[in-house]
């Protein structure tokens, strides 16, 4: 790595923009980072009404705020902003403002690129945005009440709101895709001279990870949903059984990109863990290469395993068996990081700070989406539980601790160094407990209401699943509300508080933490040697 | 074009080869998503048993 020589060294002379251009020209990567984590805050808010609104429909049977269309376009569009506008930009956010610190880089490898990802996202959002409230306008046609799977032949018939959606997965995808590229160029060229691929941070080797298997399966998306595009619009007959096309091969298309989407969000969040445990447990990391060698390995089966979610639309018993066996091989993988994450704390010096409280949840309770996940790999077990409410509660376990509680930890334990003050940890903790106990509040009971029979996406219930649903709803209050306190504590944070030292937590390793608190608006202007 | 102050030539030029490698791959993914390849399958399999 001895290209990494500056070729002038008055980069860290050079003062912060000030105004508006600072963060509309930004080309540094701390500033995009932040810009990408306030983008996910408000896209977090923005979804978590939408959620808060569907579980006060549910909080009792009957119709009692949204029309069935209405709700469903809901579910579409509070799936879509957590994912796509919340969680992936908050990895990003994570990963713009310390991959660069980690491996000792100035900054970015292509920082004019990093711009045009983030500033993408915004215009997307927008698109989005205009999807839901399209079908409210005269002449604006059907609301989208596909889900945010849009499966055909029922994405074909949805008015132009679809078309809106259809651009801003686009963007969506150009912005992940372009941000994807810069970060493994940055990853593979930039590192400080003795950083080894081995040596490298494991945040940086679960984003190098997560950044291939977008770029692989972002443009399959992009594929299925253009060729969506062309049937509504242009006369072709992809997925349309009338003109001799085939709706399952959207599924297969769309899913091909879903499924590695779940360790796409998981993985950065992953890679937090990997930091904060052995923070806070005051020990190494337990089995480095075993946790790279685990991560490569849930990537490449994740990739060949995408047609678990659709075991109900008929294909073959040998291809229902393969995709089977391959789901379940995955938790060996997982339950090898999560095993050595339990022997990183084992006898260690623990203290729980709130980015350890975050992380000892997130082992306890992404164990339990996991076990979830397995009971619906098995094809008979899932014949029962497709489309319920089982498996809503799965997949937001799997999400709600697997990704975003990663992303709070993350954003806990680098808050310090980003602002230059401590958090209140005091109310820091009271996050984490109403956060949690909500979340386990909402979505706990959905198990039961899923084993019982209670479809998911209906807007309507049986009587016989009311107190579960209003439990889960009362939940769902708590858990949303919650996050104002984040919000509070964010904001609190960046206004003042403790100084935070230049290694904020007693425990912390790694090339950031010998970086200022708040690190100077250019880093690493000479490259650190690494042993 | 300017080259950033932090970077040589030489590192620039490796950013971008290694940058246009990715989008690519990219690009075949996108591409081989559309499914023109089954009729190439099929027609491959056709002169195949012929």
């Amino acid at each position: 790595m001895s290209t990494t020589t500056l070729t002038h060294d008055e980069a860290h002379h050079h003062e912060a923009p000030k105004g508006w251009r600072r963060w509309l020209f930004s080309t540094n990567h701390k500033d995009i980072g932040t810009l990408y984590l306030l983008f996910a805050l408000v896209m977090l808010f923005l979804g978590g009404a939408s959620a808060m609104l569907i579980r006060l429909e549910l909080f009792q049977p009957g119709i009692q705020l949204l029309d069935p269309d209405l709700y469903n376009n809901l579910v579409t569009n509070h799936a879509l902003i957590m994912i796509f506008g919340g969680v992936m930009p908050a990895a990003a956010g994570l990963a713009n403002w310390m991959i660069p610190m980690m491996i000792g880089a100035p900054d970015m490898a292509l920082p004019r690129l990093n711009n045009l990802s983030f500033w993408i996202l915004p215009a997307a959002a927008t698109m989005l945005i205009l999807s839901f409230v399209i079908p409210f306008f005269p002449g604006g046609g059907t609301q989208i009440n596909t889900g945010w799977t849009i499966y055909p032949p029922l994405s074909l018939q949805v008015g132009m709101s679809m078309d809106f959606l259809i651009f801003a997965i686009h963007l969506l995808g150009i912005s992940s895709v372009l941000a994807s590229i810069n970060i493994i160029v940055t990853l593979l060229n930039m590192r400080a001279p003795g950083m080894t691929l081995m040596k490298m941070p494991m945040f940086c080797w679960t984003w190098l990870v997560t950044a291939f298997l977008l770029i692989l399966v972002i443009p399959v998306l992009a594929g299925g949903v253009t060729m969506l595009l062309f049937d509504r619009h242009f006369g072709t007959s992809f997925f349309d059984a009338a003109g001799g096309g085939d709706p399952v091969l959207f599924q297969h298309l769309f899913w091909f990109f879903g499924h590695p989407e779940v360790y796409i969000l998981l993985l950065p969040s992953i890679g937090v863990l990997a930091h904060v445990i052995p923070a806070f447990a005051r020990k190494p990391l337990f089995g480095y290469k075993s946790m790279v060698g685990a991560m490569l390995a849930v990537a490449t089966i994740g990739m060949v395993v995408w047609a678990h979610h659709q075991y109900t639309v008929g294909m073959s018993l040998g291809a229902v068996t393969y995709f089977m066996i391959g789901t379940i091989l995955i938790s060996i993988p997982v339950g090898l990081m999560v095993f050595n994450f339990i022997a990183t704390i084992w006898r260690g010096a623990m203290t729980f700070e709130t980015p350890m409280l975050f992380a000892v949840g997130i082992v306890l309770m992404f164990t339990f989406g996991g076990l979830s996940g397995v009971m619906l790999a098995v094809v008979p077990a899932d014949m029962q539980y497709h489309d319920s409410m089982f498996v809503v509660a799965h997949f937001h376990y799997v999400l709600m601790p697997g990704a975003v509680f990663g992303l709070f930890a993350g954003v806990f334990y680098w808050l310090p160094k980003w602002t230059g003050h401590m958090y209140d940890e005091k109310l820091g903790k009271l996050f984490f407990w109403t956060n949690v106990i909500g979340f386990n509040i909402t979505f706990f009971p959905q198990h039961f209401l899923g084993l019982a029979g209670m479809p998911r996406r209906i807007v309507d219930y049986n009587m016989m699943f009311t107190e579960f649903n209003v439990v889960s709803s009362i939940g769902a209050m708590i858990f949303g509300l919650s996050h104002l306190l984040l919000l509070y504590i964010v904001i609190k944070t960046i206004r003042g508080g403790k100084k935070a030292e230049s290694r904020a937590w007693e425990g912390a390793k790694g090339l950031e933490w010998e970086l200022d608190s708040p690190p100077a608006f250019h880093t690493w202007t000479v490259a650190p040697q690494i042993k | 074009m300017r080259i950033p102050d932090y970077q040589t030539l030489e590192l620039r030029r490796k950013n971008l080869r290694l940058a246009w490698g990715l989008a690519g791959l990219a690009l075949f993914f996108l591409v081989t998503s559309f499914p023109f390849w089954t009729g190439i399958f099929r027609i491959v399999g056709t002169q195949a048993v012929q």
